[in-house]
């Protein structure tokens, strides 16, 4: 990790047309499996998931043009599963460029040959969130929920009372709301009210 | 044949371009006058034209009836003053969710003017065929061009062209059933059934013996099985058996994807011109949702397209000196097409397959360190193609085995509707960069350069056309390098507009590439249909190899620069895993006596 | 002793034409390959090529024994015509007429190639070894001409006598060059490898060939070139090196001929590197010329010039 050279400087700096090499006469074929095989840094390679980061959402399965990339749940062990399979790859590269927290990773590493399929395959699980109420996992990841909490302005938070409710099923929010509605009936509010804060309301009507 | 008019359906169809204020549909006039030749077609045919609309920029659509397809298709084909007008190609749309019929229509790039984008068009001859009897007469009777396609849409979609000389199958496979359409909306894209095989190959004629050249072969590159009748070592008649690598690429398109995946997929149609595939199919959806993309991006295109046209053409020569046994100059090709591999790699991330395209612009921008490398690049290869051209036309060996082989007359070219350096060879003036209104994706109209046309038709011709067009290509890098302008490279597209059409096409190293994108709903893809140039090339081989030797074969299949990946595009096979039994060496004896000069 | 150095040079020539033909392949490809900007196989590479063939078991797609025995046979002609060359002025099968022998052994050696295309059913074989008849039959008369030449010239046709006898008139001179071109041709180097085509013929009679017998047919097709190599070669050197009559002239005259021969192969190499196949018209409207021309020599040697 000692590399002091921003990308940008390593990018100009690298030069296959050196004038020894361009100029060399023959041979130019080279002793290929057995020599490393020159890349430019702009090489797009075979992605590589960095399980550190990646958050579970999806958006690079969405994007994914030939399905190299799946997506599995487990609702049963509470798991989420990314699967990537390099045999499928078109190195396109949108996964790189949709991924919002950066965990896929561009290499340039492009020799994906091997005796194992499964060596092809990279897998990231992930753990579902829990929905205490009712017993039952959620669609999302813990670590989701984590970057919604982190991304998101606080007020929004405060207006949707998010901090209760992210945690929950679908039907567990729906039952809430159904609930807060039976409780303000009859007094006109807005639609964010339903879900936010009605304390004061409720307060008031006390 | 039931006749369209008893069903008058077509009075129903509402217009939906109407509501974007594109379709003129009332001013029908307005729209006849804005290309030369319109009006005239429009007064010949008056009685069976429904609908007449702009679809884009330079595309006209008429909705007619079925009866006078070959006529209207011949009428401009043989138009005496649009002399290189040709038929292009031609979709079929299984368009019963939506209203009911199934839709046939042919189109054709209408040259008014060589080299005038704003006065060229295309034209659109749409026709509804009921669902319960999808047949129309055959344009093939009349028009070599339309062999394939006719073939093609009675394969996949299960029309009937009444009249075809040559009804066989052509794109699917000998054991796929009958009656199973794949086109068809009904037909899930995962669906593979599979009966008994069948094959259909043509008789071997009287006093000939059969050379069959393919379907695995040295001299074919990819699989395509071309059944020689020979007498001697003369070539009498030939027969095609081809699209073994057909892939459903089509239907997965239409079935799952959005406009933004399909563009990858797009480009994966082909390995050599996946870029010009990638930009026709970009610029059919760009026209769709009628956004201008910046010019910097316009520029990028084009400059990855040219590199593309110059590794290509040095791949093909060195192929063509491959072919007669000129290994070293196959070798040389291949070296000084090298560094351009190099170069696009810095520039894309890719050797091929460059992924550089998004709809609305381009991925990547070229920074400035990278235009003094493609400066440097171009000198490389100016050099080194001088010289190696030097060697190789002074090869008399490779000279005499070129020159005065596979002709292929003017005549034939256009009847078939040959496209790019080989329709080039034989004396037909066309080239889509110029030809057609490339200007919203691309920027030819920016830069200056020639069309070589050489009129001998024969392979030395088709070499010469590309080592020219190749110099060119150079000349219009450089010319790029230096105009490049400033600005965004790409601008964000929202969602299309459902139910409409549009064609983008290039000008790819073989002919014009030719995407046509309907659209459906939620930004999906509805049809989309591909057409490679080899498409058209193809079907005039057999009239380039008739009288030749079997020797010259390899090498005239190769002067059309044949590519069949992109030609069979169109299955997904599920694999399902049979029994793998393992052959003792007398059992695989006993086979191999079985099925002697059967293959 | 001089049998015994006499054995010792025929021991040697056997061992020489059995292991030096592949190399000889082997300093054509490394030669090719760098013509060509690339680095080229070991040396050893044809021998490596061989050896993997010979470990295979072959496809037999036929009942015919012709496709069976045709290598073997093959490789036999041209191990005789090779043993039917001098090495070191000793000639390991040494009688009267051995010339016609010789120039039939070669030919031996295209017909079982030949026979072996024919035995089987397949398009391909059948072309090439048609073409390789039709080389045949346009190359032999030319080869018969200049024999004729040469035997004329040195009134014998045992080979050793030919070669010691031979005296220098331009008809000889002009009999060399055309026995250059017709054993360039005999030999099936590119631009006449038009039987073997690769690309049009994917192999001629060879096609259905594979493994063992495959390997049998290549063994024999190097041991026929290095033959026709040799024979040349011989004919170069002879006149000049004579006398040969000690051991000492004997070991010159074969370390020359070795030298030679593996300098001719680059030649050869280049030669088939710079070319595109000729078609098979081509070729035989080129030899029916040379044949002629070749009578003309023939006319010029009688008339002893």
């Amino acid at each position: 990790m000692a590399e002091a050279v921003s990308y940008t400087e390593k990018l100009k700096k690298w030069d296959r047309f050196e004038a020894e090499k361009f100029s060399k006469k023959a041979p130019v074929t080279t002793p290929y499996p057995f020599i490393d095989i020159e890349k430019p840094p702009e090489y797009r390679g075979i992605p590589h998931i960095n399980p550190e980061k990646c958050i579970g959402c999806g958006a690079c399965v969405n994007a994914c043009p030939p399905d190299a990339l799946i997506m599995e749940w487990d609702k049963e062990h509470g798991i989420k599963r990314l699967t990537y399979n390099a045999a499928r790859c078109i190195r396109c590269a949108r996964c790189i460029e949709v991924c919002p927290t950066g965990a896929m990773e561009p290499t340039t590493r492009f020799e994906i040959a091997t005796d194992n399929k499964e060596d092809l395959v990279e897998v990231v699980e992930h753990k579902l969130a829990y929905c205490e109420e009712c017993g039952e996992y959620l669609d999302f990841t813990e670590r989701q929920i984590e970057y919604v909490k982190a991304i998101l302005p606080k007020e929004i938070f405060e207006m949707y009372a998010l901090d209760e409710r992210i945690g929950l099923t679908q039907e567990a929010k729906m039952r809430k709301t159904v609930e807060k509605l039976r409780e303000t009936e009859g007094i006109p509010v807005s639609a964010f009210m339903l879900v936010g804060e009605v304390k004061d309301k409720k307060g008031g009507e006390k | 044949m039931v006749t369209t008019k008893d069903l008058e359906a077509h009075f129903e169809f509402e217009c939906k371009a109407c509501e974007n204020g594109r379709c003129a549909k009332a001013d029908v006039e307005t729209i006849l006058s804005e290309r030369e030749g319109l009006k005239e077609f429009y007064e010949a045919f008056k009685e069976h034209i429904r609908e007449c609309k702009r679809m884009t920029y330079g595309q006209y659509m008429f909705v007619i009836d079925r009866e006078v397809l070959p006529d209207a298709v011949l009428w401009w084909h043989n138009h005496p003053e649009f002399k290189e007008t040709h038929m292009s190609t031609a979709v079929g749309t299984d368009e019963r969710p939506l209203n009911g019929h199934f839709v046939y229509m042919p189109f054709l790039s209408v040259q008014v003017e060589h080299r005038n984008m704003d006065r060229n068009y295309w034209v659109f001859l749409k026709a509804y065929l009921p669902a319960d009897d999808p047949s129309f007469p055959s344009v093939a009777a009349k028009l070599p061009a339309a062999l394939w396609i006719e073939r093609e849409v009675k394969d996949l979609l299960g029309f009937n062209p009444v009249g075809h000389p040559d009804p066989r199958r052509l794109i699917l496979p000998e054991d796929w059933p009958d009656g199973v359409y794949p086109l068809r909306k009904d037909m899930d894209y995962r669906h593979s059934p599979i009966t008994e095989p069948k094959t259909e190959y043509r008789p071997t004629p009287e006093g000939t013996s059969l050379v069959p050249l393919g379907p695995v072969h040295m001299g074919v590159e990819e699989p395509a099985h071309f059944r020689l009748f020979v007498k001697g070592e003369t070539i009498v008649d030939v027969d095609y058996r081809g699209f073994y690598s057909h892939r459903g690429i089509e239907k997965t398109g239409e079935g799952r994807l959005t406009y933004n995946q399909v563009l990858f997929l797009a480009e994966r149609i082909c390995g050599i011109c996946g870029y010009q595939h990638s930009v026709s199919y970009a610029m059919a959806v760009e026209r769709l949702a009628d956004v201008e993309i910046p010019d910097r991006a316009r520029y990028i295109r084009t400059l990855m397209l040219e590199l593309e046209r110059i590794h290509n053409h040095l791949l093909w020569v060195g192929i063509a000196a491959h072919m007669v046994g000129f290994d070293t100059g196959f070798m040389h090709a291949w070296r000084i097409r090298e560094p351009v591999m190099w170069l696009v790699e810095r520039l894309t991330g890719n050797r091929k397959q460059y992924g550089m395209n998004i709809v609305g612009g381009v991925r990547r921008d070229i920074l400035d360190y990278r235009k003094e490398e493609i400066l440097k690049v171009v000198k490389e290869i100016r050099e080194g193609t001088k010289k190696f051209l030097d060697i190789a036309l002074n090869t008399n060996t490779f000279i005499k085995r070129a020159e005065g082989v596979g002709i292929l007359p003017y005549k034939v070219a256009k009847a078939y509707s040959v496209l790019g350096p080989t329709a080039r060879a034989s004396g037909r003036r066309i080239d889509a960069r110029l030809d057609q209104a490339t200007k919203t994706a691309m920027a030819y109209n920016e830069v200056d350069f020639k069309v070589p046309v050489y009129k001998e038709g024969d392979v030395l011709a088709r070499v010469l056309v590309r080592m020219d067009e190749l110099f060119e290509s150079l000349w219009i890098v450089e010319q790029l390098i230096d105009q490049m302008p400033g600005g965004d490279i790409m601008v964000p597209i929202g969602d299309l507009p459902e139910y409409e059409e549009a064609l983008g096409f290039t000008e790819a190293h073989r002919g014009e590439v030719v995407h046509y994108v309907m659209t459906g709903e939620k930004n999906k893809v509805y049809r989309w249909k591909v057409r490679a140039p080899t498409y058209n090339n193809l079907p005039a081989i057999p009239e380039m190899l008739r009288g030749y030797h079997v020797a010259d074969a390899p090498l005239i299949i190769a002067s059309i620069d044949p590519c069949y990946s992109c030609t069979e595009r169109v299955q997904f096979v599920d694999v399902e895993t049979g029994k793998v039994k393992v052959l003792t060496e007398a059992e695989f004896n006993e086979l191999s006596i079985k099925y002697k000069g059967v293959f | 002793m001089n049998e015994y150095v006499g054995w010792a040079f025929k021991i040697a020539g056997v061992i020489l034409f059995l292991l030096l033909p592949p190399y000889l392949d082997g300093i054509a490809r490394r030669v090719k390959a760098r013509l060509q900007y690339r680095r080229g196989p070991p040396l050893s590479q044809t021998w490596y090529d061989l050896k993997k063939l010979f470990a295979i078991p072959s496809v037999i797609p036929t009942k015919s024994a012709v496709f069976r025995i045709a290598p073997y046979l093959a490789l036999a002609s041209a191990i005789t015509a090779a043993l039917l060359l001098p090495y070191g002025g000793y000639v390991p099968i040494n009688y009267g007429y051995n010339l016609i022998v010789f120039f039939y052994v070669i030919v031996m050696v295209s017909v079982f190639i030949m026979l072996g295309g024919f035995s089987v059913q397949s398009a391909f074989s059948h072309l090439g070894s048609a073409r390789e008849m039709q080389l045949l039959l346009t190359v032999e008369p030319i080869l018969a001409v200049v024999y004729g030449v040469l035997a004329y010239n040195a009134g014998s046709l045992n080979i050793a006598t030919i070669f010691n006898n031979l005296h220098l008139t331009p008809s000889l001179i002009l009999a060399i060059i055309i026995l250059a071109y017709a054993l360039y041709v005999e030999s099936g180097f590119v631009p006449f490898d038009i039987a073997e085509a690769e690309q049009e013929v994917i192999g001629g009679p060879l096609s259905e060939y594979s493994g063992r017998l495959l390997g049998v047919f290549y063994y024999a097709i190097y041991i026929k070139r290095f033959a026709l190599l040799w024979f040349f070669v011989s004919l170069i050197t002879y006149p000049v090196m004579r006398p040969i009559n000690d051991v000492i002239t004997s070991v010159g005259l074969f370390i020359v001929q070795i030298l030679l021969t593996i300098a001719f192969y680059p030649i050869i190499a280049a030669l088939e590197a710079t070319n595109a196949r000729l078609r098979i018209d081509h070729v035989v409207k080129v030899n029916v010329k040379i044949f002629f021309i070749g009578l003309g020599i023939l006319a010029m040697a009688f008339m002893g010039w």
